[in-house]
């Protein structure tokens, strides 16, 4: 059962550098709908997690139909119907995007490393795979320039802390609070709609957070 | 059943949404009154939650409440004038978006729950973003923007500290229902390392919430592009909401024997949010931003204050008192000026003295109020600050207080003579009226009162409110 989980963890971490090097609007909605079947799928995997309940699998289920098809397949109905040009106009290169990603990798191996006092042995590699994933997220939300490109960073940065969640929940209290991160979706659902409402109205010309430059000091 | 102060502008917000505007006036100022009868009911202990596991009253989370409340009734009573002199597409919404968001404020304030307290953050965002989008222009778009995704950031984080807050105590292996009261009795026990951790994802989580900087940045744009009542209920009522979740974090701590830990941190936030208010006041160009940049610097008062401990906590709950009254104050103040110039940029505006002399008398009085001039509470929480900093011994950090205090008045000064006594040649589009400025007065009359005169009860719920990390009047 170990190898499956780690075989999942290593795609959540391609698809983590793939994001951060892709340079279409539509592979990286594709990527997005991957890795959140991927991530939902993990916590399945874990070996501690072997008597599961009814109530969690259930859950399970949830978390797969929201992050693998319905906030994907969302964001693919805004970029279609708006016309959003195609390419992600990043302000950091997507070189050095993936570079920043490997370093990410790094980063994280460390963070893991250090934490290993409290954590269990095999969850050493999900830790790694968590902190990177939601590092990775913040920096696709501050270094792209759209408003959707910004939205998928948010929504892998959500991810991030789904892994996390899953790395570190052994009770059921922690268990429980993981589980609210549901509610996290209803805000990047939020989000998607105000881009397609505003641009059915046509208050703007596209959504681009470059125009959102109007106000600064 | 205290449950009613979030339920009743609920209830009252969704019929409001599908009345006439005119009715729905009426309901938002009746709904105010009901909810500050509600809230004094709540304080003085005549009526206790209900739902005991999720919700629970605390001295701090009553002044809060309290504070909400009061400035509420002044704010809706003040919009209802306001509302008639703007055009705005869709008023409905604007009401009924404005009752939902004091219901969520309430449902903060009275919290015990980590997880509901993180909900009802949440629902603050979500419920006050169409307040600010209300004019509809390109730039309240991109106020609005920044607005949900920066706080969406914030409050992702702040799940995660809750998270890790919930995780010291089960490696603790501690077994108690996840509330703030129920954990701070067996604070001992919780894994000092995730708690640790979890502290500081929830100081920035919700301090992205309260506008401490660097995660300040979502707070000038939106106070400035949201219509005048809402960015007075933005400052003076959101952002001690989100203290709340903060301070509610560093009692925690404070149990837990990890007081210093997080006393220093909120010291650290609370300067540097100082520090970035007064470099951005000197080239302000707009006077609601320049407002919104004093709000930052106050939030960063509130946190030096409960940081520093000792007297300094009373320092800071008096100035969240004080701050709410005042700020609001200018913040009706500044709807005036808007609707009088028809611009948001200090060289538009001048000569308010003459050609507004209600609004100006407001605006200058909460100007020298903010300040910390006397006869002002501020002036009295600020030298209590001041005070127990020296006492605790801070003394670096009380000098770059001091200097950034100077920094903002000499920065702030300048623009608002400008404004007041400037030359100006253009024309007047709406004179001023009492229904929009007597709100303001009373805002700051309160300050006065509270300031030479503070009742018993207010006094015994602010002791027992710093009491619990520590803080006195004695030191």
């Amino acid at each position: 059962m170990i190898q499956i989980s780690d075989a999942l963890l290593s795609l959540t971490l391609l698809s983590v550098l793939l994001s951060l090097a892709s340079n279409r609007l539509m592979a990286l909605v594709k990527i997005m709908a991957f890795q959140g079947i991927v991530v939902s799928l993990i916590p399945l995997f874990l070996e501690h997690n072997d008597g599961m309940a009814i109530g969690s699998i259930l859950f399970l289920q949830v978390m797969l139909l929201i992050k693998g098809f319905l906030i994907p397949g969302f964001i693919f109905m805004a970029v279609q119907k708006i016309k959003i040009k195609r390419e992600v106009e990043p302000i950091i290169g997507y070189h050095a995007s993936v570079f920043a990603g490997l370093i990410f990798i790094l980063i994280s191996a460390y963070i893991a490393d250090r934490l290993h006092i409290a954590l269990p042995d095999e969850h050493v590699l999900l830790m790694i795979t968590a902190i990177t994933t939601l590092t990775s997220g913040l920096f696709l939300l501050m270094t792209r320039r759209k408003a959707i490109t910004q939205v998928i960073g948010y929504l892998m940065m959500e991810n991030g802390i789904y892994l996390i969640g899953t790395a570190l929940a052994k009770q059921t209290h922690t268990q429980f609070v993981v589980e609210f991160g549901v509610l996290l979706d209803i805000l990047v659902g939020i989000m998607i709609m105000g881009i397609i409402l505003h641009n059915i109205n046509s208050a703007f010309d596209d959504v681009d957070t470059a125009l959102l430059g109007q106000l600064k000091d | 059943m205290l449950e009613f102060t979030c339920l009743l502008p609920l209830f009252t917000g969704i019929i409001a949404m599908f009345l006439p505007v005119r009715l729905g006036r009426g309901i938002l100022v009746v709904t105010a009154l009901l909810h500050l009868q509600l809230a004094v009911l709540g304080w003085l202990g005549k009526v206790k939650p209900a739902l005991t596991g999720y919700f629970t009253v605390t001295p701090e989370g009553m002044l809060v409440l309290l504070v909400t409340s009061f400035i509420f009734l002044f704010i809706s009573i003040y919009a209802v004038s306001y509302m008639s002199e703007t055009e705005i597409a869709s008023e409905p919404i604007y009401i009924g978006c404005t009752l939902f968001f004091l219901a969520t404020m309430s449902m903060v304030a009275l919290a015990d729950h980590l997880v509901v307290l993180w909900i009802a953050i949440e629902a603050t965002t979500l419920m006050s973003a169409p307040l600010i989008f209300l004019h509809r222009s390109k730039s309240a778009l991109e106020a609005t923007w920044k607005y949900v995704l920066i706080c969406s950031v914030g409050i992702a984080l702040a799940l995660l500290g809750c998270f890790f807050i919930v995780l010291s105590m089960d490696r603790g292996n501690v077994d108690v229902p996840i509330t703030f009261s129920s954990l701070r009795q067996v604070a001992g026990l919780l894994n000092p390392i995730w708690l640790k951790t979890g502290f500081i994802f929830l100081v920035v989580g919700y301090g992205t919430k309260m506008g401490l900087a660097p995660m300040h940045t979502w707070l000038p744009d939106a106070h400035s592009e949201a219509p005048s009542p809402a960015s007075a209920l933005l400052s003076g009522a959101l952002l001690n909401c989100a203290f709340l979740g903060i301070y509610r974090g560093h009692q925690l701590m404070y149990e837990a024997g990890l007081g210093d830990f997080s006393s220093q941190i909120l010291v650290g936030f609370g300067l540097l949010s100082m520090l970035v208010a007064a470099i951005f006041m000197f080239n302000q160009t707009g006077y609601k931003r320049m407002l919104a940049y004093s709000s930052i610097e106050n939030m960063g008062i509130i946190a030096f204050g409960v940081g520093v401990g000792g007297l300094a906590t009373y320092g800071a709950m008096l100035h969240l008192i004080h701050h709410s009254l005042i700020k609001s104050s200018l913040f009706l103040s500044s709807g005036n000026i808007l609707l009088g110039y028809g611009s948001k940029l200090i060289d538009k505006t001048g000569n308010m003295a003459r050609l507004f002399p209600k609004t100006f008398t407001a605006f200058f009085a909460g100007f020298a109020g903010i300040s910390g001039f006397p006869p002002f509470g501020i002036f009295v929480s600020e030298i209590l600050i001041i005070m127990g900093a020296f006492q605790q011994g801070w003394t670096v950090s009380v000098t770059v207080f001091i200097a950034a205090l100077v920094l903002i008045f000499a920065g702030a000064s300048r623009l608002v003579m400008r404004m007041s006594f400037g030359s100006y040649s253009g024309e007047i589009l709406v004179d001023e009226n009492l229904a929009r400025t007597l709100p303001s007065y009373a805002l700051l009359l309160t300050s006065i009162v509270l300031c030479v005169w503070l009742p018993d009860s207010l006094y015994q719920t602010i002791i027992s409110a710093i009491a619990t990390i520590g803080g006195g009047i004695h030191g």
